[in-house]
């Protein structure tokens, strides 16, 4: 075993080396900082085992607390001030003996580097004087360094100057105010803004443009995605079906609280407490939705008080996380390896979410709930409803079209329909085959006869080809018929002449070809269902032939069984055959018992649509050959009526215009429904209060010792901590004093206008987590905050009034060599924008962007079959038509268990986030290239810039304007005009590929003629969408 | 200029992935596959050179918990029992899902016949007689053990060694470590059966998601439709030329931007619409099927004829081994079966015995099996009481997460063994328990990775896919 007991002997001549090695570097050294130097590498390399958590402490020593440190062990001492070789801790760091060595070489901790060696060292001989953990310390104000006006430039000019650094100068106008925009809003600015900006760009009007956008309603848009992301927003559940919840008015909320910039601690105060408040109103408790925002699990056989236990280690987490950046989640489990955390505090913190009036149920049973009826829905209504009336109008003309067309249809119909026409033609089988022995005869009639071995179970396979009198199939017929030769003279060779049919499918077989295709079959209807209301998953329904699950099933026992059955099946298209092309039914007989094969049946196929192939009653057609009519004009109405309702099914472009008018009319109703009282999932007491244990090693069923509601002592300690509630938790987290959560907000605020944050680990600032760049910056900036009030946009306005924020983001190969992080700031940073700012920019470069604030949520256009993959069918989304198309991305429809496909590194939205991941990848790049928003964009924006001229200069110049907020220079013109003239040369040839291409998305497609023009301005616009400058944050 | 910015770029890439100094690719210190600087993978440095047996993996991921007992873990003395009930002395307070837990716990014993097979003398099910044909390539691991006794939790644990989701997937640690050795295609594919039933239980993205590694190290879902992947087909009426002219202008002004800003970032991205390219073809090339002899479709059964099936997928998976693809998972739901084990457990039985068997006979004829990982399993096995009325045949069973059945095959497993052995009841593990960390531990450590030295910092802990808790490699089934 290997631990900090005194060692017997040293290797003298390995410290002379090592003394003589390092004895130049240290007459360099300023004084060590306990904080800053030390305290990391004893954190990571001792604390492991000798820090907070009890049950991995090795040798019963600490060495995270000063008393233990220099305290005196068994005659010897971890740490003599002054003295190295007195203190044990130092022998141990240096010694040969690979059993003695610390940190021990199996411990995967890293090795002491020469450098860390020699700061332990230096700290030792200069007294190894202790203190906290930087971020434990309450924040002061520094002084401001002279060296600017601006106190944010000053600190930073400060460090440059000390790594003999300047700054950049400033960044063109253009690329200053679309940076300023992003950041601000999440949005790009408009030509009209850079062109005046550009013209003066002065201070006090980049002051104002400052102050504009901070009053923009679009600034708490941009505010908000941040918060959403911390808080693991999401429109479901995340588990099992992932059911829908109707949380989204607190996003609203949240919106407003920012738009209204509500200082932070009130923000906090009443997104933790707001229900327990004096002054309580309906809004108040709306906010407490931020802690009901986790996943649930309405898994059936979950235990919900584990499912509830999760949901309040969740809501700890985040606190920790969001608040206090500290990784609270290991003390879950023991007490933190690294941080002055104890098991117990965890628990304490647990125990101010305990008593939520939950019981772990997930779904519409997620109680509590607030009845609240959002203010934000009617405005969806009003515009999905006028969305509905002009489709309406649309849909009545191309039905007058459409209907236009039926009476000479029904003419020519009824002049060569022959007497005997038929709606359904029998198949005679080339081919049927079994699976398990079954042997057949084809009768006359082509009916299929069973013969020879009774397997218990069996699947058919009937080959055949189309019938050549028609030219397409609609659907198909099952006639299954009684047999002298069955069981009883029934309908099966089986035990009891019954039988059951789990399943059919329909393959189509391509000669000389070894994968199939299959045919969807979308309905089905028998003769005959027994009733099986009171038995569950009995089998019966003739449906349930087409789920592919044997358990369930058609039969038709209790019917008569010396009659004959029939079903039909619906294919969802039309089915057209090549002619090397070949059918394949499927008959499965796999259900639970077996010994329920048909005995006896035929197979037809029909080309009519409508009725025919969706119910058992003669095809309208077949009517009319019958009816003997003399003149047309003595027909039926209502056979008439039936076969204009089956014309208008084969009218593709009706279908297509009544289509759009349903998908309307739905989206309608779940706005209307939106707009009425909502259950939104928020905070409240239950009367009895639960009891709080530690949980033993975080296992929800293993209570130890009982808690109360309590703070982290170690943070910032209560005089008074008895009966404390979520109010005083909230109050406790945003007092002046606790050191962690000003500066965890200026953090985030900073990372929001830089990309990163003064700190690198926005979600940790315990002794695992990265030093800040600039510690006195940020703690200034955290006294500022309190000291403003907790106002957020006084710190943002600070941040983009500093001459640093304006600064260039171009940096020399040199600069990048200094510092390839860009840790000093002596140029702005330069980072892809994130991928829902990318989405919102297309929006707006386009013209289309819908800017209204708030409402139910929205479905941006995704690829198709995202959702029915992972629910396998259950679910499909559809995109929303109109207006709602182009909303913000803040509002699309957040599926936790498949985010929107579009937003490619977005936070997952499982867990809280507070920090950045951007990568870049090939599937980034095929989002961009080939998702529909940015396509639609990129014809609108074709569309536009050819309407403003027609002129290929000029209008490049508006797409580049638009996208870029700069003209284009004359190499870059060169380049996009060789790629037009490639693209207007092949569309002009090929004029259907231009339509093609032009009639992505829902906008009103373009003109036949100029469709080659669009089409070849539009790869011009999605190249400049594409742009590595279009997509950054320059 | 160019030379400065593709070291550098490598460097920002480190920095920017949150990943520690002095980190440094698996891949290269292996020297293995060239893998370029922007695609190779980054592990801890003092990571230990263990010679890898296995290239790539391929996971036959069974959703729902297919049964032990009825098909692999035979227990003839259990018919003794049948309609008893389940001895406390046996069930020793595990816990129940609220499914059955206020069910008396009323002994079903396995309902198929088994036989053994092969030199090995494996038993298996009747059930899974190609799977038996090739018992003695496999390895039975009948002693898994787990500790989630729902779906969700339990197939998260299986893949991401965390119960709760927002870990790094088994594949995503895999794709990470290894790196590519395919500059065409993702490193990390997942392949999904199409079923027709709506499954009950829906396979998250988290089970191949990348968690707190960079998102590049998700896998990549294969889909069996006009778009593969994701945005990877171009909208009608854009022809390929006009793609292929399209990227080089885009190519000539970023580079054009890279020379005036400086930003190495931009090459990366300059690549990144490169490789997007190339995989917009060689993603459908590998997709179709059509240059596959009759012979293929033949050993696979006859659904590998249908795109999408769970047949077709292990033809695919076998070309995206030949590929060089490091991990590749397929998922077949719908194995949760509390009802009808007659009819529910042989339908997902038809539908993978004979394409399992033949992935591992087609990679062997390959040559391929001894450098791929196979590895077929659930989330957890099930219980030996009877859930509804146990001596009918609608009687099913419910989740039990205290042993079941998995085997391994190929790239470094000891072909022919079974390992691990449960009790009278298959009820617990009696001999050399496997929990689900001791699996990932030894397939990490057969792809030449020491599972306690492959970490990755995120939110100032040091993660790895086996957890905290004691965890071992399983010397007993490396060959």
């Amino acid at each position: 075993m290997r631990c900090f007991y005194p060692s017997s002997y040293l290797t003298t001549s390995l410290l002379v080396l090592f003394f003589s090695h390092t004895s130049n570097l240290m007459a360099e050294k300023k004084k060590v900082s306990f904080s800053h130097d030390v305290l990391p590498l004893l954190s990571d390399r001792c604390f492991h085992c000798h820090g907070p958590d009890e049950s991995h402490r090795k040798a019963e020593l600490r060495l995270d607390q000063e008393d233990e440190a220099k305290g005196e062990r068994d005659g010897s001492r971890m740490l003599v001030p002054g003295d190295l070789a007195a203190s044990e801790v130092w022998q141990r760091i240096i010694t040969a003996d690979q059993d003695e060595l610390m940190p021990p070489p199996d411990s995967h901790r890293k090795p002491l580097n020469e450098k860390e060696r020699a700061t332990l060292r230096q700290w030792i001989l200069e007294g190894a004087e202790w203190g906290k953990h930087w971020a434990f310390e309450k924040a002061k104000r520094p002084a401001v360094p002279t060296l600017s006006q601006h106190p944010i430039d000053a600190f930073i000019l400060q460090k440059l100057k000390l790594e003999g650094l300047k700054p950049s100068p400033p960044a063109p106008a253009h690329t200053q105010l679309r940076r300023l925009s992003f950041d601000l809003t999440g949005l790009p600015p408009s030509p009209a803004q850079v062109d005046e900006f550009a013209k003066n760009p002065s201070e006090e009007n980049w002051q104002n443009l400052v102050d504009d956008l901070l009053q923009s309603p679009h600034h708490g848009e941009r505010l908000t995605m941040w918060w959403l992301d911390a808080a693991r927003y999401s429109d479901t559940d995340g588990f099992q079906l992932d059911a829908k919840r109707s949380n989204w008015p607190w996003r609203d909320w949240v919106l407003q609280a920012f738009n209204n910039n509500m200082p932070f601690d009130q923000f906090t105060l009443e997104q933790f407490a707001g229900d327990l408040l004096p002054d309580v109103t309906p809004e108040k408790i709306l906010a407490t939705c931020f802690h009901r925002n986790h996943m649930t699990n309405g898994e059936g056989g979950r235990d919900p008080e584990e499912s509830r236990i999760d949901y309040v280690i969740d809501r700890v987490n985040t606190t920790g996380t969001v608040w206090l950046g500290l990784t609270l989640g290991c003390t879950q489990c023991h007490s933190h390896k690294f941080d002055p955390i104890a098991h117990k505090d965890y628990y304490s913190l647990f125990a101010f979410f305990n008593s939520i009036d939950e019981d772990g149920r997930a779904g519409n049973k997620a109680k509590p709930y607030l009845k609240y009826r959002s203010p934000f829905a009617q405005r969806a209504v009003e515009e999905t409803t006028a969305y509905v009336s002009k489709q309406q109008v649309l849909e009545a003309a191309a039905r007058k079209k459409a209907v236009a067309k039926f009476s000479p249809w029904l003419e020519s119909r009824w002049k060569h329909l022959p007497e005997n026409y038929r709606a359904w033609h029998s198949l005679k089988p080339r081919l049927v085959t079994s699976s398990d022995g079954s042997s057949f005869q084809t009768e006359k009639e082509n009916i299929i006869q069973t013969v020879g071995l009774k397997p218990k179970q069996d699947d058919y396979s009937v080959i055949a080809a189309m019938p050549k009198s028609i030219k397409r199939i609609t659907g198909w017929k099952l006639e299954i018929f009684p047999h002298v030769s069955h069981t009883d003279g029934k309908l099966s060779r089986g035990e009891d002449g019954e039988f059951i049919l789990s399943n059919v499918k329909l393959l189509v077989q391509k000669r000389g070809v070894s994968q199939v295709r299959e045919v969807e079959i979308t309905g089905a209807i028998a003769n005959f269902e027994p009733d099986n209301k009171d038995k569950k998953r009995q089998y019966g329904k003739i449906k349930d032939t087409l789920d592919d699950d044997p358990r369930n099933g058609w039969t038709t026992s209790s019917g008569d069984p010396r009659q004959k059955h029939q079903a039909v099946f619906e294919l969802k298209q039309p089915l057209l055959l090549a002619a090397d092309e070949e059918l394949v039914f499927v008959l499965l007989h796999r259900s639970t018992g077996g010994n329920a094969n048909i005995g006896r049946f035929r197979i037809s196929v029909s080309d009519q649509s409508g009725e025919t192939v969706k119910g058992l009653q003669t095809a309208p057609l077949e009517e009319l050959a019958k009816s003997e009519l003399t003149a047309l004009e003595a027909i039926d109405a209502k056979l008439r009526e039936r076969l204009l309702a089956q014309f208008l099914l084969d009218d593709s472009v009706y279908q297509k215009s009544l289509n759009e008018l349903e998908v309307a009319k739905v989206q309608l109703v779940e706005v209307k429904k939106r707009s009425k009282e909502l259950s939104v999932m928020v905070l409240a007491e239950r009367k009895e209060k639960r009891d709080s244990h530690v949980l033993i090693r975080g296992v929800w069923d293993a209570k130890g010792k009982k808690v109360q509601p309590g703070i982290l002592p170690a943070i910032l300690p209560l005089p008074n901590s008895k009966d404390l509630t979520r109010v005083d938790l909230a109050k406790w987290l945003t007092s002046p004093d606790n050191p962690l959560t000003a500066r965890v907000i200026s953090n985030h605020l900073w990372q929001i206008m830089f990309g990163s944050g003064l700190v690198r680990s926005p979600d940790d600032f315990g002794l695992q987590g990265k030093m800040p760049t600039h510690p006195d910056l940020l703690d200034w900036l955290a006294v500022e905050l309190v000291e403003s009030g907790w106002d957020l946009r006084h710190i943002l306005r600070l941040i983009a009034t500093s001459e640093t924020y304006r600064q260039s983001s171009h940096v020399t190969p040199d600069l990048l060599a200094r510092d390839p992080q860009n840790l000093l700031l002596a140029r702005a940073p330069r980072f892809r924008l994130p991928a829902w700012m990318i989405r919102d920019n297309a929006l707006v470069a386009a013209g289309l962007l819908n800017p209204a604030i708030g409402g139910p949520p929205v479905k941006p256009w995704q690829p198709k079959g995202v959702w029915n993959e992972i629910f396998m069918g259950r679910l499909t989304y559809q995109p929303s038509v109109g207006p709602a198309q182009y909303r913000r991305t803040l509002y699309a429809f957040w599926r936790r268990s498949s985010a929107p496909t579009f937003l490619f590194d977005s936070a997952q939205r499982r867990a809280c986030s507070v920090g950045i991941s951007r990568t870049n990848t090939p599937l980034h790049a095929l989002t961009l290239l080939n998702d529909t928003t940015m396509l639609e964009a990129s014809r609108v924006l074709a569309e536009k810039s050819y309407q403003h001229s027609s002129e290929l200069l000029a209008s490049m110049q508006y797409l580049a304007l638009h996208i870029l907020s700069r003209e284009l220079k004359a190499d870059e013109v060169l380049v996009f005009k060789r790629e037009h003239q490639r693209a207007l040369n092949y569309y002009l040839a090929k004029p259907t590929q231009a339509s093609l291409l032009t009639t992505v998305g829902q906008q009103k497609t373009p003109d036949q003629k100029n469709a080659p023009r669009i089409a070849a301005q539009m790869t011009i616009a999605s190249m400049m969408l594409n742009l590595d400058e279009a997509i950054t944050h320059e | 200029m160019n030379n400065i910015t593709t070291h550098l770029n490598r460097r920002v890439f480190l920095q920017q992935s949150g990943l520690n100094l002095g980190a440094m690719a698996l891949g290269s210190l292996l020297g293995r596959e060239s893998a370029s600087a922007a695609s190779s993978a980054i592990s801890s440095l003092d990571l230990p050179q263990l010679a890898p047996k296995a290239k790539r993996v391929i996971f036959l991921t069974q959703s729902g918990g297919p049964s032990q007992l009825e098909l692999y873990d035979h227990k003839p003395g259990l018919m003794k029992w049948a309609g008893q009930e389940l001895p406390e002395s046996v069930r020793q307070g595990q816990r129940l899902t609220t499914m059955t837990a206020k069910q008396k716990q009323l002994i079903l014993p396995g309902i198929t016949k088994f036989s053994q097979h092969g030199k090995s003398g494996a038993t298996v099910s009747e059930w899974l007689p190609h799977i038996g044909s090739v018992a003695d390539e496999l390895c039975f691991v009948k002693s898994m053990v787990t500790d989630q006794i729902n779906h969700a939790p339990a197939m998260t644990k299986m893949l991401t060694g965390h119960q709760l989701p927002g870990r790094p997937s088994f594949g995503a640690w895999t794709s990470y470590g290894l790196g590519s050795s395919n500059k065409n295609l993702p490193d990390f594919l997942v392949l999904i059966s199409k079923m027709k039933r709506a499954s009950d239980q829906p396979l998250y993205d988290h089970y191949w998601g990348s968690g707190f590694l960079p998102s590049r190290y998700q896998g990549v879902k294969l889909r069996n439709s006009k778009d593969p992947v994701l945005y990877l087909r171009d909208p009608d009426g854009l022809p390929r030329e006009l793609r292929r002219g399209m990227l080089d202008g885009l190519g000539e002004l970023n580079r054009k931007r890279l020379e005036q800003t400086g930003d190495p970032e931009i090459a990366t991205r300059i690549k990144q619409y490169e490789m997007a390219f190339r995989m917009q073809t060689s993603i459908p090339e590998l997709n179709d099927l059509r240059d596959e002899p009759e012979s293929i479709f033949e050993l696979y059964g006859s659904d590998s004829r249908r795109p999408g099936s769970y047949a077709a997928n292990c033809i695919l998976a076998r070309r995206l081994a030949e590929r060089g693809v490091r991990f590749i998972q397929l998922f077949h739901p719908d194995w949760d079966h509390h009802s009808r084990l007659p009819s529910w457990c042989t339908a997902r039985c038809r539908d993978t015995d004979q394409p399992s068997a033949a992935l591992i006979k087609d990679l062997k004829m390959r040559g391929l099996l001894d450098e791929t990982l196979v590895i077929w399993g659930g989330e957890f096995g099930r219980g030996v009481a009877g859930q509804g009325k146990w001596d009918s045949p609608e009687a099913g069973r419910d989740h039990h997460p205290r042993c079941f059945t998995m085997w391994m095959a190929g790239g470094g497993i000891k072909p022919g063994t079974t390992y691990g052995a449960t009790d009278d009841f298959s009820y617990n593990v009696v001999e050399n328990p496997v929990h689900v960390r001791d699996l990932h531990a030894t397939a990490l450590e057969l792809l030449g990775i020491e599972h306690e030295k492959f970490t990755f910092r995120a939110q100032g802990l040091d993660f790895r896919l086996t957890g905290v808790e004691p965890t071992k490699v399983v010397k007993g089934i490396l060959a």
